[in-house]
């Protein structure tokens, strides 16, 4: 992807707001998208007033099949896993505890990366240092990296979302850059250095405003990516400590099951795959409306 | 013979040793691989596997893990004072490349074993020693320091495989990596580490255990040892004839194992083979005797090995199991019974009251001791299952899961309350001299168990000079160890065999966990 867009500084937004949203939900795939994706973080964010038990609860039944399956039963609507917990309960939790440690991630690794980007950009002196490092991380898997990591701090969520924000670094540290380069090239830039403009100001209001739309649709594209990665670190047994439920260790304890009671493990797989695919609808569809070069 | 013909037949005899059907070979698939087949120089089970095949020990063990039978010696005498054994050995028996083996292969087995330099993790189940040699080529004289009435169960071990100098000093560290030349009723072929080990049968080989029926050679030609990590894989590897036989079934699998046409299930009797979690005696919390009961009372084992493992394992209450070479039993009546009603009543008593969590707190400590386990389906199972259970008498497990590779390192530590373990053992001194001796911490004796009437036993213990006395002194331990509720026993897994239909069936034995011992009785029976 490269999203190497200008926009003119400052000016009124309101309008234009208005009608990217417009345009969003004109888009029937995005807007399906969108919608769903809000409605999961909403029963995420909800998940303790939603869950009908106690995630961590174990009662003596279990591998109970989803309640429309035969055996089913209705107080345990997607049924129970080898533990005798409730999979609703825990799918609600662990979706919560997914989409906290992807939010946390791209926040936190998208936001470190997008100011050593347009820091690269703005001071060339440091853009060799800066890109080459960016180069070295970029080599190094992130699987590899939360492996490290956890050697060194113990499975757990933080050192997951470390390395998850460690390996989101590299990418949008090149995407702010790339972007960044370009509106530097700008005759408003050259205007407001004639100017005597402080680079305090020059960086804030000329660079980073020109920028900010870019790195948000990088981090919106690239939350989806984490949530996968992030779900493949739990997987391994990297990620939350048992009893806390998060939606890759639920698959990854799933999987003993395969054979004989494979909704363990399919839910949580389920719910991994429609998160990513959402996050990713609606972060290309964001990108369509807001990139203006997609514009026409 | 014209070129179709000969193209035809061609064709006809690849496709046949693609599916392997006249091949006399067997596809055996385990879960994991060993770090290498020095028997001197690794614990793993999965190299006990394989050494008992390829090599040979003076002293074996029958099935019901109690008695002793011959192997390379075809007797034994021990000194009335307990510290002289003289072995006479066979006569006949030759090393895989051909070379007879004598005493003094014997003598330069046990005395590698024995050498500082080896740093063999498992010296201390060779005794004191204080001299090995070999007065004729068919007589070792194996003198003590100290009396170990252990010896002859510890020289049934792979540990006490007798192995060959000449390829030990040729091969030097990448001994047991690139070879190993034993004396046992299977060769080395190959080792592809991480994937398979190939052995094929020792030709002329007639010196195996008296009690399997085959006394000759090994009735398959050639044996391949797949590591196979995923289970299910592994399941659908037997149902699909892939593998024809295996140790590593899960539990959730069995029941459809016995009903398949193509399968036999054979369990052994008896376990010897335990899981449990140990606590730190000496850190806050776990350190009070009361919560250490209290926890033992919370834990139905019965229902974790029905609903965790399908009746596959048996619920162990104690640390080792009641079928164990002298196990007492009248430690049973002492074992807590599961009760967790009397579980909160204890905690409340001894003034551990619980927090608006529900988690109890006494002294401003909290009841959450920090617990280090493996990773796997086994431990993932016997951790969330213990943890949630504790919660219901207002204990907070903390599980902290560790791979493989660095768990062993952090398990070594004081960083942690509790520890998931499991281990082998051969009887009561075999499982209590490894875990108990105050020497033997921090690892080990993770527990801190630091006891000077222990330390007096297990001396006594090891010292004994009649079955009575040795008894009687792992007794006292055992009912002190008990008693001190230092474990929370979990399991006992016996060892179950799935195989082919293809294969006679097969009882496993639990030597070390080595369910097919020295693979005499693997035969195909079409």
């Amino acid at each position: 992807m490269s999203v190497t867009d200008t926009i003119a500084p400052a000016a009124d937004e309101a309008p234009a707001r208005r009608h990217w949203l417009a345009a969003l939900m004109r888009d029937p795939a995005a807007a399906l998208a969108i919608t769903v994706f809000l409605l999961i973080a909403l029963a995420a964010i909800l998940a303790p007033w939603l869950a009908p038990h106690d995630p961590a609860e174990s009662t003596r039944n279990m591998m109970l099949p989803p309640a429309w399956a035969e055996r089913g039963s209705a107080e345990f609507p997607l049924g129970t896993d080898g533990q005798g917990r409730d999979i609703l309960s825990r799918l609600l939790h662990g979706t919560r505890l997914t989409l906290l440690i992807g939010l946390v991630a791209v926040v936190l690794g998208g936001g470190i990366g997008s100011l050593l980007g347009l820091l690269a950009a703005f001071y060339s002196r440091l853009d060799p240092w800066i890109m080459r490092t960016a180069d070295v991380m970029l080599s190094f898997p992130a699987i590899l990296l939360g492996l490290a990591l956890v050697a060194v701090m113990g499975a757990g969520v933080t050192p997951v979302i470390l390395a998850l924000a460690v390996a989101t670094i590299p990418d949008s540290a090149r995407i702010a850059r790339s972007v960044a380069v370009g509106v530097m090239k700008q005759e408003f830039v050259e205007a407001g250095r004639a100017l005597g403009l402080p680079d305090r100001m020059l960086f804030t209001r000329y660079l980073l405003r020109n920028c900010i739309s870019s790195i948000m649709i990088f981090m919106s594209l690239r939350f989806g990516q984490v949530i996968l990665l992030g779900s493949a670190l739990s997987f391994l047994g990297l990620g939350a400590r048992p009893p806390a439920s998060e939606l890759g260790m639920m698959a990854s304890q799933g999987r003993d099951f395969m054979l004989f009671a494979p909704h363990i493990a399919i839910i949580p797989s389920l719910a991994i795959f429609v998160i990513v695919l959402t996050a990713n609808v609606a972060g290309d569809a964001l990108r369509d409306v807001l990139d203006p070069r997609m514009r026409s | 013979m014209t070129t179709r013909k000969t193209l035809g037949l061609a064709t006809a005899a690849s496709i046949l040793a693609l599916s392997g059907a006249w091949a006399n070979e067997i596809n055996i698939a385990r879960e994991m691989d060993a770090n290498n087949y020095d028997p001197h120089k690794t614990t793993a089970l999965a190299a006990a596997e394989i050494l008992f095949m390829l090599g040979d020990t003076l002293v074996s063990i029958e099935p019901d893990m109690q008695t002793l039978s011959p192997a390379l010696a075809t007797s034994w005498e021990v000194s009335a004072d307990g510290l002289t054994y003289t072995f006479k050995l066979r006569d006949d028996v030759k090393f895989c490349d051909g070379r007879p083996m004598t005493a003094e292969d014997v003598v330069y087995s046990f005395n590698r074993w024995l050498d500082p330099a080896t740093a063999s993790p498992v010296k201390w189940r060779a005794g004191e020693v204080e001299s090995i040699t070999a007065p004729d080529a068919t007589t070792v004289v194996y003198k003590l320091k100290a009396p170990f009435s252990e010896l002859l169960y510890q020289l049934t071990q792979s540990f006490a495989t007798v192995i060959d100098r000449n390829q030990v000093e040729a091969l030097g560290q990448d001994f047991g990596i690139q070879g190993m030349n034993g004396t046992g009723p299977y060769c080395w072929e190959s080792w592809n580490p991480r994937d398979r080990l190939t052995m094929t049968k020792h030709a002329g080989y007639a010196w195996g255990p008296a009690f399997y029926e085959n006394k000759g050679e090994a009735q398959i030609d050639r044996l391949v040892w797949q590591v196979v990590p995923e289970e299910n894989t592994r399941t659908i590897a037997l149902m699909t004839d892939q593998t024809q036989i295996t140790q590593y079934i899960p539990y959730i699998a069995l029941e459809q194992m016995k009903v398949a046409p193509n399968l036999n299930v054979v369990q052994s009797d008896s376990a010897f083979w335990t899981y449990f979690i140990g606590f730190k005696i000496d850190h806050p919390s776990v350190a009070d005797p009361a919560v250490r009961r209290a926890i033992n009372m919370a834990i139905d084992q019965d229902a974790l090995a029905r609903d965790q493992f399908f009746g596959g394992v048996q619920g162990a209450r104690s640390y080792i199991s009641f079928e164990t070479k002298d196990w007492d039993p009248s430690v049973e009546a002492e074992l807590p019974k599961y009760d967790p009603a009397a579980a909160n009543a204890l905690l409340d008593e001894a003034g551990w009251v619980a927090g608006p969590d529900g988690i109890r707190v006494k002294d401003g400590v909290r009841l959450a001791p920090i617990g280090y386990f493996f990773t796997g389906s086994t431990w993932q199972k016997l951790s969330e299952y213990t943890q949630a259970e504790l919660r219901k008498i207002g204990v907070d497990l903390q599980v902290e899961i560790f791979d493989a590779t660095v768990a062993w390192g952090k398990m070594a530590t004081q960083e942690f309350d509790a520890f998931g373990m499991s281990y082998p053992y051969v009887s009561a001194g075999d499982a209590l001299n490894l875990y108990f001796p105050s020497t033997n911490i921090p690892t080990p004796n993770r527990m801190n168990w630091k006891d000077p009437e222990t330390d007096q036993w297990l001396s006594e213990g090891k010292a004994a000079l009649d079955d009575a006395t040795r008894a009687g002194a792992y007794s006292k331990v055992l009912h002190k160890v008990h008693d001190a509720n230092v474990w929370l026993p979990l399991i006992h897994e016996p060892r179950t065999i799935v195989s082919s239909k293809r294969l006679a069936p097969i009882v496993p034995h639990s030597n070390y966990g080595a369910a097919l011992y020295k693979g005499l009785d693997l035969k195909l029976v079409e």
